[in-house]
């Protein structure tokens, strides 16, 4: 055990590097659109006022002293005032903390989708291994796959809210009912990589010596199955579910903007639009410390697992 | 002795080079035309490029010429129907390829140069350089391409350059981490350590030794990256940060469709195919080739 706290320990301090270039990539994208003070200052402000909203964001330091200083308030938990035309002046934190729960009930839903259709089409493709069954998950998972989620989406709200009018367009306003297709939109993209890996697990699963040696003793295929096969196949794809919140991370974006979805991803295209960029960077500094904090998972659940790993 | 050993050097590396890839390219050619995901893969791609190719010579109407008949549905005139402004909306599925292809090689191509040269470096040289570098892939490497992309191209703004740089400085680590590790492998090969013993600089055996035998996984990536920046740029445009309109783009039309999606369906219905479409044959191609080239990659993908 306390080799595996050691290996936390060693990946939590390996984490801090990436979190300090997602901090410096959002820090310099302010930069990136010319002179910040345009984005910073409402229009048609004067020359004093520029000046004073110069120096209130510190824009007269040098660069790395500003970085520190963004830095700095970002560990008292200071991501800045919005500059939003309605939203002006409001803090950056408090208009995450609002959709934030929007988005995770998001993700958590479609989490459940994925891994509900992944995990038995994997393992219904891998028992019929080349079989017309199986040719038609991997088209299935080729297609899911291929699709670009804000055009799955666009699918799903054309076929079962337009045409059929079964579930609400947009927004939240249908109560769990509009949660359904946005979730689903995200989840199945995740479930075709999930059934991908499912089926290959469990292919390498069935083939191992002590499953010929269950079924030499005549235990039930059944319980072969069930009992030892799923259980040793299923492990690699429970481990990477730290891995999938990058996905759906980037999905969320996109598919909440297509259905209206008050979270983060609708936060940052509606900041886009406002070039409210004190918000696009804050959103996307939390939608990237989610990514992190997922990989951290699928590295501790994989040594956990794994001995092997953590003492490598 | 000079002449003599730069003599043998050339012949070994005109052996190595021409044996190297055109042996890989015949290889992969063979086995790969044996493959049924490679071959519709290679189909589709060629149809999708010959008709981005053509679009100038296809006798159709201009892609930014906007008409009185909006939202005409699909008809002898307008196969496609027209969309809000009046556009031929086949006429601008067809530009739309142009633009997603062009965007799509050029940020693989920028992808893989970054990656090539750092991946190389790394690789070859080992020690400390490898320790920056590597730390460095791998800083970048944790990110979905897609949400870097997205923080690039928020700041750079809208525009074809814009969201080529913003996907490449996105997409570049998987290539350098592939080469890196290919690197790793063949430096310690004999034909490596034959071509140093005469004298071959460490640039000259990175790229004609090393880099040659990398191509068929490259391939494969490159493949591969082309369906993944076209979802990229496509989403980047959806979302209003990728190409500017009035280019025609797949992700912009999809987006504008969205709000007359009960009356005139057809306005995101077909780039939404041919988006998919093309997605398709890249994905097909490379998951094809990897087959082929590496059975115990089947089925993974991450």
């Amino acid at each position: 055990m306390a080799d595996l706290v050691a290996y936390i320990l060693r990946k939590v301090i390996l984490a801090i590097p990436v979190v300090l270039l997602a901090t410096l990539i959002v820090f310099l994208m302010l930069f990136m659109t010319g002179d910040p003070i345009n984005v910073l200052s409402p229009p048609h402000a004067s020359v004093e006022q520029l000046d004073a909203l110069r120096e209130k964001y510190g824009l007269n330091e040098p660069v790395y002293v500003q970085y520190g200083l963004f830095l700095w308030q970002l560990l008292h938990g200071d991501l800045g005032v919005s500059v939003g035309f309605f939203t002006r002046d409001l803090e950056v934190g408090d208009l995450i903390a609002d959709r934030l729960p929007r988005t995770l009930e998001l993700m958590a839903i479609g989490l459940t989708i994925s891994y509900s259709i992944g995990i038995p089409l994997g393992i219904f493709s891998a028992l019929r291994h080349n079989s017309l069954g199986d040719r038609s998950v991997m088209v299935f998972t080729l297609l899911a796959y291929a699709m670009p989620s804000f055009w799955l989406g666009i699918l799903f709200m054309w076929l079962f809210a337009v045409e059929l009018s079964w579930l609400p367009i947009e927004g939240t306003t249908g109560g769990f009912a509009s949660i359904i297709l946005p979730a689903m939109t995200l989840g199945i993209g995740n479930a075709a990589l999930t059934t991908r890996m499912m089926r290959s697990s469990m292919l390498e699963v069935i083939r191992q010596d002590y499953i010929t040696q269950l079924r030499s003793r005549g235990l039930p295929e059944r319980e072969i199955i069930y009992k030892h096969a799923v259980k040793n196949a299923i492990l690699p794809v429970i481990t990477v579910i730290g891995l999938d919140i990058g996905w759906f991370v980037a999905g969320s974006v996109v598919v909440e903007t297509v259905f209206s979805w008050p979270g983060i991803g609708r936060l940052i295209t509606d900041s886009i639009s406002n070039a409210d960029f004190p918000v696009v960077r804050g959103c996307i500094l939390v939608l990237a410390l989610f990514v992190i904090a997922g990989n951290l998972v699928a590295d501790i659940l994989y040594a956990y697992v794994d001995p092997r790993v953590r003492l490598g | 002795m000079t002449r003599m050993r730069k003599g043998l050097n050339d012949r070994l590396l005109a052996w190595k080079v021409s044996g190297g890839v055109k042996q890989t390219v015949a290889d992969m050619l063979e086995r790969g035309g044996r493959n049924a995901m490679v071959v519709i893969g290679s189909i589709v791609i060629m149809l999708v490029v010959l008709i981005a190719l053509l679009a100038p010579v296809l006798p159709m109407a201009d892609p930014t010429e906007m008409s009185d008949d909006l939202f005409e549905p699909p008809s002898t005139s307008h196969i496609f129907g027209t969309d809000e402004n009046g556009r031929d909306v086949f006429s601008r599925v067809v530009w739309g390829a142009r633009v997603s292809l062009l965007v799509a090689s050029f940020a693989v191509l920028a992808s893989m140069v970054i990656g090539i040269v750092l991946g190389l470096t790394a690789g070859y040289f080992g020690g400390r350089v490898d320790y920056v570098i590597t730390g460095t892939i791998d800083l970048f490497w944790t990110f979905p391409p897609f949400l870097l992309a997205l923080a690039f191209a928020a700041g750079l703004g809208a525009g074809l350059f814009n969201v080529v740089l913003a996907i490449s400085i996105s997409y570049w680590a998987g290539f350098a981490r592939l080469i890196r590790g290919q690197a790793l492998s063949m430096k310690e090969r004999q034909f490596v350590e034959a071509s140093r013993a005469l004298g071959a600089k460490n640039w000259r055996i990175m790229f004609t030794h090393v880099l040659p035998n990398c191509l068929a996984p490259l391939i494969v990536w490159a493949s591969i990256g082309v369906a993944d920046a076209i979802t990229i740029e496509s989403s980047l445009s959806f979302l209003g940060v990728g190409t500017k309109p009035p280019t025609p783009s797949w992700g912009w039309m999809l987006q504008s469709g969205l709000l007359h999606l009960g009356s005139a369906p057809w306005i995101s219905t077909f780039p939404g195919v041919a988006m998919v479409f093309t997605i398709l044959g890249f994905n097909l191609l490379g998951d094809g080739l990897r087959d082929v080239l590496d059975p115990r990659m089947k089925g993974l993908r991450r």
